[in-house]
């Protein structure tokens, strides 16, 4: 009941930021609250289950493209659309994790990789279906019980979209399947021989996070009402990768804490830089994996305050 | 008829290129157990090279090659010695090395792309246009020629393989295994860069260039097997045929050969996930 009430609170209050926030302001705050979803479900399958995937950030855009293409090509209504965004994102992450795991290695790395180039260019050739280069435009999120949801209303969807996320990926996180999870990832013999199914955790970490990254993708779609190839390049897959690292992957607090600081950084940075502050996060991203391994949270953690020996 | 052959020269070049890149993945897998990602960052780095002393400066083209290959021998060298040498010394787990060799990839697009700005810069051919085809293809050949015999003739290639199989035992025996990780990264560097410079007369050298090169290569490796030189060879020469007979034949727009590489990746790792060719025992 407590903790119910904790995330009625926490909801109540990020979505009240937005009702004081101006126009561009909204906009940075709700692509950041995006940014922290994708993060946070990108660390449990990179951080906690140790899959090192570039797909997240694909699985975002076809999420995206998905709702609008049934919603306005096909004319299903929302939650029929919603369900079928679900389905293909499920479907594709299945064709590529299964091959994957049959073998040691970082095979599924390079598989999401081809798979996330293979996915802007379908975009860019699609023709009618996606738009080519100018992707899909002028559209709107369909009315829901009469009601048109827009502004800041909004922005409370997204909150509750990453406060569902964090949600479930905690609960999962502290259930049986998190400790498989980070079984595997450490110790994949070891693993099997307490008796998880070492490919079909993998599979199964593989396709949740991605279907969570759909849905991402598809709350994304009604934030700008389009959806085009350059929003989705690749170079963000690197980016959510070093969010996940730089703020200590394998932690929520890590994804949201690095989420945040990358997602601001170019703000900062860009009157120094330009557009160039991926050269900063490769880099420090680097300097992390050589000096502090479990990222920004490790430093906090070695922050002495109290007696919390790990 | 005639249609074919040519189809069949412009593929073999091009796998040439992909086996250059699979050779340089093979040169740091096989003793390390890592993947560097960033070969393909690599092979534009090369390519850039060759844009700045061939085109830019104007030196002969021998002249300018070497120059590049000695200069990504040094990339190779000085790679190791930042994102990997650290973390091996500090045992950290392999993930580690090729997360931070994941950093240096962006590191050298960003680079390349503050350096040179976003448009592509021209690199001139070795040989009259109608010949590149063929000098790539006897370059590469070469290359295969000198690494097969280094590794089945020297005893620096014994050691290499001797790594490859049991590093423990290899140092145990004697085998510098610093020596052979720097001396790995520096040949796979120059492998990609050569791969950057040959290929670059015909896409020009661009800071985007990489990504689709290292999937390419890397798809090549896996069809090839990772244990052994040729295979590195006869895997590229798959992908390209593949890629060049979808685009000539499937009704598709040209673009959609990007996603050759994927399929067949998929389908080997589902029927032959230890490539065609296996490492001898």
């Amino acid at each position: 009941m407590r903790s119910a009430l904790g995330w009625v609170a926490a909801a109540v209050l990020l979505s009240a930021v937005a009702f004081f926030l101006s126009g561009y302001y909204n906009d940075v705050y709700r692509k950041l609250l995006l940014w922290i979803a994708l993060a946070l479900s990108y660390n449990f399958l990179f951080g906690i289950s140790g899959q090192v995937a570039f797909s997240h950030f694909a699985f975002y855009g076809i999420g995206a493209y998905a709702v609008v293409i049934f919603l306005f090509q096909l004319g299903m209504p929302l939650p029929l659309a919603i369900l079928a965004g679900v389905l293909v994102c499920s479907a594709i992450a299945l064709i590529v994790a299964i091959p994957s795991t049959r073998l040691e290695g970082f095979y599924l790395a390079l598989a999401t990789l081809a798979l996330a180039q293979l996915f802007i260019v379908v975009l860019n050739e699609g023709g009618a279906v996606t738009g080519g280069t100018g992707g899909l435009v002028n559209y709107r999120l369909p009315a829901i019980f009469g009601v048109y949801i827009t502004g800041p209303w909004y922005t409370a969807v997204i909150v509750i979209l990453v406060l569902g996320t964090y949600a479930l990926l905690r609960h999962l996180d502290r259930s049986w399947f998190g400790r498989a999870c980070r079984a595997v990832r450490d110790n994949p013999e070891a693993a099997a021989a307490m008796g998880v199914n070492v490919a079909r955790t993998k599979v199964i970490a593989f396709t949740l996070t991605s279907v969570l990254a759909g849905i991402a993708g598809m709350v994304y779609a009604f934030v700008d009402n389009t959806v085009n190839p350059p929003i989705f390049g690749l170079e963000n897959a690197f980016l959510l990768l070093f969010m996940v690292i730089i703020g200590g992957s394998g932690r929520h607090a890590g994804a949201i804490v690095g989420a945040v600081l990358l997602y601001l950084l170019p703000f900062v940075l860009s009157p120094l830089i330009g557009h160039h502050h991926a050269l900063v996060f490769g880099a420090l991203m680097v300097v992390v994996i050589l000096l502090q391994p479990r990222g920004l949270i490790g430093l906090y953690d070695r922050y002495p305050r109290g007696q919390k020996a790990h | 008829m005639r249609d074919l052959l040519e189809l069949s020269v412009s593929a073999a070049a091009s796998g040439c290129i992909y086996a250059l890149v699979a050779l340089a993945y093979l040169l740091m897998i096989r003793p390390t157990g890592v993947i560097n990602f960033a070969v393909g960052e690599w092979a534009m780095v090369g390519a850039f090279g060759g844009f700045l002393l061939l085109s830019k400066y104007e030196w002969p083209y021998a002249l300018g090659m070497a120059a590049v290959l000695g200069f990504m021998l040094l990339v190779g060298w000085i790679t190791e010695r930042i994102a990997v040498r650290p973390l091996v010394e500090r045992g950290a787990p392999l993930l580690a090395a090729i997360l931070a060799l994941l950093g240096m990839l962006v590191v050298f697009r960003e680079g390349i792309s503050l350096g040179f700005g976003p448009d592509p810069h021209q690199v001139p051919e070795p040989v009259s246009f109608e010949y590149l085809k063929l000098f790539v293809i006897g370059a590469t050949l070469v290359v295969f020629a000198a690494v097969w015999l280094f590794f089945e003739r020297t005893l620096w290639g014994k050691a290499f393989e001797a790594v490859a199989l049991n590093r423990r035992a290899a140092a145990l025996m004697g085998i510098d295994l610093r020596r052979v990780t720097v001396a790995s990264f520096a040949g796979g560097a120059a492998a990609a860069g050569l791969a950057g410079l040959l290929v670059a007369p015909n896409t020009s050298a661009h800071y985007l260039m990489g990504v689709p090169l290292a999937i390419q290569g890397f798809t090549a490796l896996v069809i090839g097997g990772v244990g052994r030189v040729e295979g590195a060879l006869l895997g590229g020469l798959l992908v390209a045929f593949a890629e060049q007979l979808t685009v000539r034949y499937a009704p598709l727009p040209s673009g959609y050969a990007q996603g050759v590489p994927l399929l067949l990746l998929m389908l080997f790792l589902l029927v032959r996930p230890t490539g065609l060719l296996r490492a001898r025992a």
